[in-house]
């Protein structure tokens, strides 16, 4: 088990195109840290660093305190799974998962303990003997595991591995590997495109974007306290809504003021958004905090049309229009609500979040 | 409701199989007329009347072509001029193409192109430097100047098929075997080659048939003791007259170890390249 770490970590391709920017981020032992971010923010790439498949322009990346820069892969003591599962087609499942140890010349009754040692935790005892081809999505994925579990290596890597299954399957899977992870008390490093698996699996996300790290943090903290519009609009299922407001200050009370609305600045965010006054600014409020109000309330409501109803049936997610912007709230099913209802919405002012409209960072205490 | 039925598959029988019949027969009608020619009598042979089924039947031309033409010497340089030009074509593209596909080098593109120009030459154009350059290093005459003539055509070729089927190929299955503990080295020779398999045999035919029906370069390149199948054969067209039998009985003789080929290998060829080793 093992720390790594990442010290300004550049990755720049021939093409001179930038992939990854000054990436420092500190992975603890028997961590399970998540790289996420949009296609091409670098997460894979950063990744691939790590395992030693893609060369490190600029920085340091160390495992256990030791500089594994020109390390090749197989002497990083890592193992990876791919997106592609990438089983070796000619062999049995059981080849498959002895391939590294056969390599490393391991004994062949510790080979077998091993392998069959996997093969139980995964729950794929039966299939030993069959090729790749003749096995469903889901079972490739844990050979795969498998392959990786029983190297007992220092670090493990996944490069997005639940993207081919079926919804169904990704949320067991995501569950098994979760209970793995807890299992083997390894360290482990985790690439996704999905915030959901972000949030379900790491115990610290590395939030990426266009190569650069936008905010490290846990999950609870990337959602309640994240850094910028983008953190706060990729993290979080509906995402976040923006509007675009000016701050009003009228009888002592500060006001976020849009073409159709005011409401009353209130808690945290008043001195926050005090210099702010008269400026142009974001308001950011997550869709559960919107609240369906049977009556307007002036300087706390706002009207809205209701455009599209979303029945899930623990909750109904409404997109809704103030007339400036698109909304999406999050309510209770106690209330029947159809397309073209105009209603009140309360946000919830002391959850709001406010971001500048020019480096679009949220303003935090 | 019968009536439509059988107007249906009236219908099928001649717009689907009786144009299959027919092409079918074109194509095999040279073959069958090939071995009837050979296991005919000379009498009947030679006669004015044609007979598109033999009256008689006779193995005395392969006798003959064994016995007195001494057919199994120029198939033995047949075979190991095809054979060796396949394997060292084999080793090289193999190689080659996998730098190419694997790899980001300068000029990487030109010499693809240029692999390519290479087969648009009508090979008579380099027969005669050919020809010198086989004197001058004293290869003339010998097998070998047949296997480096024939490698000149079929590496360029092969990198290109072979580069083809490795690019289809994710390069994630070798970095898998990487990670897992394999160098390069052993990541190419455990894994990919494996996987290969099947465009290997297929590259492997298609090298094997060049250089077993070629015919120019080595009537140029071979003299009398160790000339190949199609020279030997074409020996038989004098000007006086033809052989027809011995001839006829050399053309089938020639293309058994073909059709021996392709029928070991065709389950190879058709077989699902990846099949398996990623989401498919």
């Amino acid at each position: 088990m093992a720390t790594v770490e990442l010290k300004g970590i550049s990755k720049v391709y021939d093409g001179g195109v930038k992939a990854v920017n000054d990436a420092n981020i500190i992975i603890q032992d028997r961590e399970f840290v998540v790289l996420v971010g949009p296609s091409g923010c670098g997460k894979t790439t950063t990744l691939r660093m790590i395992a030693g498949l893609e060369d490190i322009t600029e920085g340091e990346l160390t495992i256990d305190g030791k500089l594994v820069n020109d390390v090749p892969p197989k002497d990083r003591d890592i193992a990876m799974v791919f997106q592609n599962y990438a089983l070796y087609p000619h062999m049995t499942v059981y080849d498959n998962m002895a391939f590294g140890l056969k390599i490393r010349k391991f004994p062949k009754a510790e080979i077998d303990n091993r392998v069959r040692e996997a093969a139980k935790i995964l729950d794929i005892g039966m299939l030993l003997e069959r090729k790749p081809k003749a096995l469903s999505g889901g079972q490739r994925q844990r050979v795969a595991v498998g392959r990786a579990i029983v190297r007992q290596p220092k670090v493990f890597l996944f490069d997005e591995p639940l993207s081919n299954l079926d919804a169904k399957l990704r949320v067991q899977m995501r569950a098994e590997i979760s209970a793995l992870h807890n299992r083997l008390q390894a360290t482990m490093i985790y690439v996704t495109h999905d915030q959901v698996e972000a949030m379900t699996m790491g115990d610290k996300i590395v939030v990426m974007k266009d190569g650069f790290i936008q905010q490290i943090g846990d999950p609870l903290g990337l959602y309640n306290f994240p850094i910028n519009r983008f953190v706060a609009g990729f993290i979080g299922s509906p995402p976040m809504n923006f509007m675009d407001v000016q701050i009003a200050e009228e009888g002592g009370t500060l006001f976020a003021v849009e073409k159709n609305f005011r409401v009353a600045v209130t808690g945290r965010n008043i001195p926050l958004v005090k210099p702010y006054i008269g400026k142009n600014i974001i308001f950011g409020i997550r869709p559960e905090d919107l609240t369906f109000s049977d009556r307007e309330a002036p300087g706390k409501s706002m009207k809205i049309t209701v455009e599209v109803v979303e029945p899930l049936g623990a909750e109904i997610h409404l997109y809704m229009n103030t007339g400036a912007h698109q909304l999406v709230a999050r309510v209770p099913t106690d209330h029947v609500y159809k397309v073209g209802d105009v209603a009140s919405f309360i946000p919830n002012m002391d959850k709001a979040i406010f971001f500048d409209a020019e480096t679009e960072k949220a303003l935090l205490p | 409701m019968k009536h439509r039925a059988v107007k249906g598959r009236l219908l099928r029988l001649a717009g689907f199989f009786l144009p299959l019949a027919v092409l079918l027969v074109f194509l095999l009608f040279p073959f069958y007329w090939t071995f009837v020619t050979s296991v005919k009598p000379a009498a009947e042979l030679y006669q004015a009347r044609v007979t598109y089924w033999p009256a008689g039947f006779t193995w005395d031309s392969y006798r003959n072509l064994f016995g007195e033409f001494r057919f199994l010497k120029p198939m033995l340089s047949s075979l190991t001029v095809a054979l060796s030009t396949t394997i060292v074509t084999l080793v090289v593209a193999v190689l080659a193409a996998y730098a190419f596909s694997r790899f980001e080098f300068k000029g990487k593109r030109i010499f693809m192109v240029l692999f390519l120009t290479n087969n648009m030459f009508p090979t008579v154009l380099l027969l005669i430097p050919l020809f010198t350059i086989m004197r001058r290093m004293g290869l003339l005459y010998t097998p070998s100047s047949l296997i480096l003539a024939y490698t000149t055509f079929t590496i360029p070729f092969s990198i290109w098929l072979l580069s083809g089927y490795l690019n289809d190929l994710p390069s994630s299955l070798e970095e898998a075997a990487m990670v897992d503990g394999a160098n390069r080295r052993q990541a190419f020779v455990k894994v990919i080659l494996p996987v290969l398999v099947p465009g290997l045999v297929a590259t492997g035919v298609y090298i094997f048939m060049q250089a077993w029906n070629e015919y120019t370069f080595a009537v140029m390149f071979t003299n009398e003791r160790n000339r190949t199948i199609p020279v030997a054969l074409k020996n038989l067209i004098g000007q006086l007259g033809v052989q027809w039998d011995l001839l006829t009985a050399g053309g089938i003789i020639t293309i058994i170890p073909v059709c021996v080929m392709f029928f070991f290998a065709q389950k190879r060829l058709v077989e699902g390249l990846t099949a398996g080793a990623v989401k498919g």
